[in-house]
């Protein structure tokens, strides 16, 4: 039962956002594309998030590899163009998770997730601080492509989610899935079944803070402006793990539900509350933690089983 | 030369509070073995206690202590019954996800209520310095370091003298045995995790007059006293106290000596983390 219509699903999910800006939305156009770019760029995020996640780590760190990707993008696009400076920002990303996870991975899983929330607190204090970000008031960033075309970003968005979902469903079906279950379930045994634990772990935290990182830069793109508060924000960090839990852990079509229903949420609550709206994500992550472990995706199933 | 010692001074009085706590993380660490990411909202609920109090009913913060203690220990026991009781053999990623959940939903909540702004209680001694020689010390910082050295102590002898306490550090060392002794290591676990709450609530009824109420203060303290820990060791209660000092001694110097250091203090938690765990790294390795 596991994995049917599954992949069709992710298939007809992936063909509706490719063809959003063609249909015949009317005067509601403008405002949807906006909600669907944050659906795609923050559900590729939580995709991010659940690879390393299927390792058994708690990432608390998405929201710096977001930042890190989104003002080093957001700084060399004047010089290099739109797609370097994207990667380049992805790079970034990778090299802060490596010297993250370098130092963490091979200790109890308590010491990544801490370290990882203080990296993101510090890296925040630090882009207030430092010369070249533009401190507390803000890095302007230039549109992509030189602003030519209206739909740019909206489609770097969706590339970012098509790579998001490949990967996952890469991890999903190799070999690779069973050294990140068995890291999870038990890094001693795994061990002893020749699974290098902490190549896995780092793999997993590169491949998902590139993909953080690849959004980061696309949202500062999109936003055409970039604030410490916004882009390393804790609120990154927690829209990243809250989604794939309500959608479902250590799955491809989970955190791709919980995309739309909460990013569309979020986007319509933004509108009554300002400040605070993050109450909401807590209250979900405490009940579905405790109610429904294995998310909407667990829900569907049984009814299906 | 004098500045130096009254950089110390500063440090040594601060660290009272980070190692009450930190302490409380560590019990609940050590004791109930959850990685509590909501053990700094328990400091920020002391600390909005006691301003509530202060405004509108003008009770001195010294009273407020013994409230915050109690209120905190009933919200803490709540909190392990409703919701850390039922993740207790759940995977340690579901139990920190929790946690991490309760504090978001704390720190927001506290948001919406109070607004962003910082407050401060300011009871007619706030101001008072006291002169040493040439130094100065705020009768508030010295009036928190002696009161939590006094709480620590206390402490000390609960877990050493007391049946209840050695049946606590006897659920530290092991899950099973305990149980096959008579100790219900469930109950064990309640007070426990009471206890570090109340602890956290208590230091932030001190921190309300020596730094302010706001809703974020609870979050960086909870990360500061996770860096005391690690540097600690998991599980070491006795290694909190001068590992505090560490932590709030390296506070103090940046703060005096690093030109800008102002806003830099933030970051000085994460390098002793970082350090401690290079450390632990190479060591486990």
């Amino acid at each position: 039962m596991k994995g049917f219509g599954h992949p069709t699903l992710i298939l007809l999910f992936l063909l509706f956002f490719a063809l959003l800006p063609y249909l015949p939305l009317g005067i509601w156009r403008a405002f949807l594309l906006d909600v669907g770019f944050f659906v795609l760029l923050f559900t590729a995020l939580a995709l991010s998030w659940d690879l390393v996640a299927r390792t058994g780590q708690l990432s608390l760190a998405h929201g710096a590899f977001f930042g890190l990707g989104a003002y080093g993008a957001g700084l060399l696009a004047p010089q290099v163009g739109t797609l370097p400076a994207l990667c380049l920002g992805a790079l970034a990303a990778g090299a802060g998770a490596l010297v993250l996870g370098w130092v963490t991975l091979r200790l109890h899983g308590l010491y990544f997730a801490m370290a990882s929330l203080a990296f993101s607190e510090v890296l925040r204090t630090l882009a207030l601080k430092l010369p070249f970000t533009g401190g507390p008031i803000g890095l302007p960033v230039l549109p992509p492509f030189g602003g030519n075309w209206p739909l740019a970003a909206y489609y770097l968005g969706f590339s970012v989610l098509l790579l998001a979902t490949a990967l996952s469903l890469w991890a999903e079906r190799s070999p690779f899935r069973l050294a990140q279950a068995a890291t999870r379930q038990s890094e001693a045994v795994a061990r002893v079944l020749g699974v290098q634990v902490v190549r896995v772990k780092l793999w997993s935290l590169f491949l998902g803070s590139v993909v953080a990182g690849l959004a980061g830069g696309v949202y500062g793109m999109k936003t055409l402006f970039l604030s410490p508060y916004d882009a390393f924000s804790l609120a990154r960090a927690v829209e990243a793990l809250v989604i794939p839990i309500f959608g479902g852990l250590y799955t491809t079509l989970g955190p791709l539900l919980g995309g739309v229903a909460l990013v569309s949420l979020e986007q319509a609550l933004r509108l009554w509350i300002q400040e605070g709206y993050l109450v909401v994500y807590g209250a979900i992550l405490i009940l579905v933690i405790l109610f429904l472990p294995r998310g909407l995706v667990g829900v569907l199933g049984r009814h299906r089983g | 030369m004098e500045l130096l010692l009254q950089t110390l001074l500063n440090g040594l009085l601060m660290s009272g509070i980070y190692a009450l706590v930190a302490t409380g993380l560590a019990l609940s660490l050590g004791v109930v073995g959850i990685v509590n990411f909501a053990h700094g909202e328990f400091l920020m609920m002391g600390a909005f206690l006691s301003y509530l109090l202060f405004a509108f009913r003008g009770v001195d913060p010294l009273l407020s202590l013994g409230l915050a203690f109690l209120a905190a220990f009933l919200v803490g026991g709540l909190a392990y019954q409703g919701l850390i009781r039922p993740v207790l053999k759940a995977p340690e990623l579901n139990q920190m996800l929790l946690t991490f959940g309760l504090a978001i939903l704390l720190q927001n909540l506290a948001l919406l209520l109070f607004g962003a702004d910082t407050r401060v209680v300011a009871p007619p001694y706030q101001a008072t310095t006291l002169s040493l020689g040439p130094f100065f010390l705020g009768a508030v910082p010295l009036g928190a370091f002696l009161l939590s050295l006094a709480i620590l102590l206390l402490l000390q002898v609960f877990l050493t003298r007391s049946r209840l306490g050695l049946a606590m550090r006897a659920v530290a060392q092991n899950r099973l045995a305990p149980g096959l002794l008579g100790i219900e290591a469930e109950r064990v676990y309640l007070l426990a995790f009471g206890l570090a709450a109340a602890l956290a609530g208590v230091a932030g009824v001190m921190l309300s007059v020596m730094l302010y109420a706001s809703p974020t203060v609870g979050f960086t303290f909870t990360l500061k006293s996770f860096a005391i820990v690690a540097l600690a060791g998991l599980g070491n209660l006795k290694g909190v106290v001068p590992a505090s000092f560490v932590l709030a001694l390296a506070e103090a110097l940046v703060s005096t000596y690093l030109p800008g250091g102002g806003g830099l203090v933030e970051a000085v938690f994460f390098l002793v983390l970082f350090l401690a765990l290079v450390g632990r790294a190479w060591r486990e390795a």
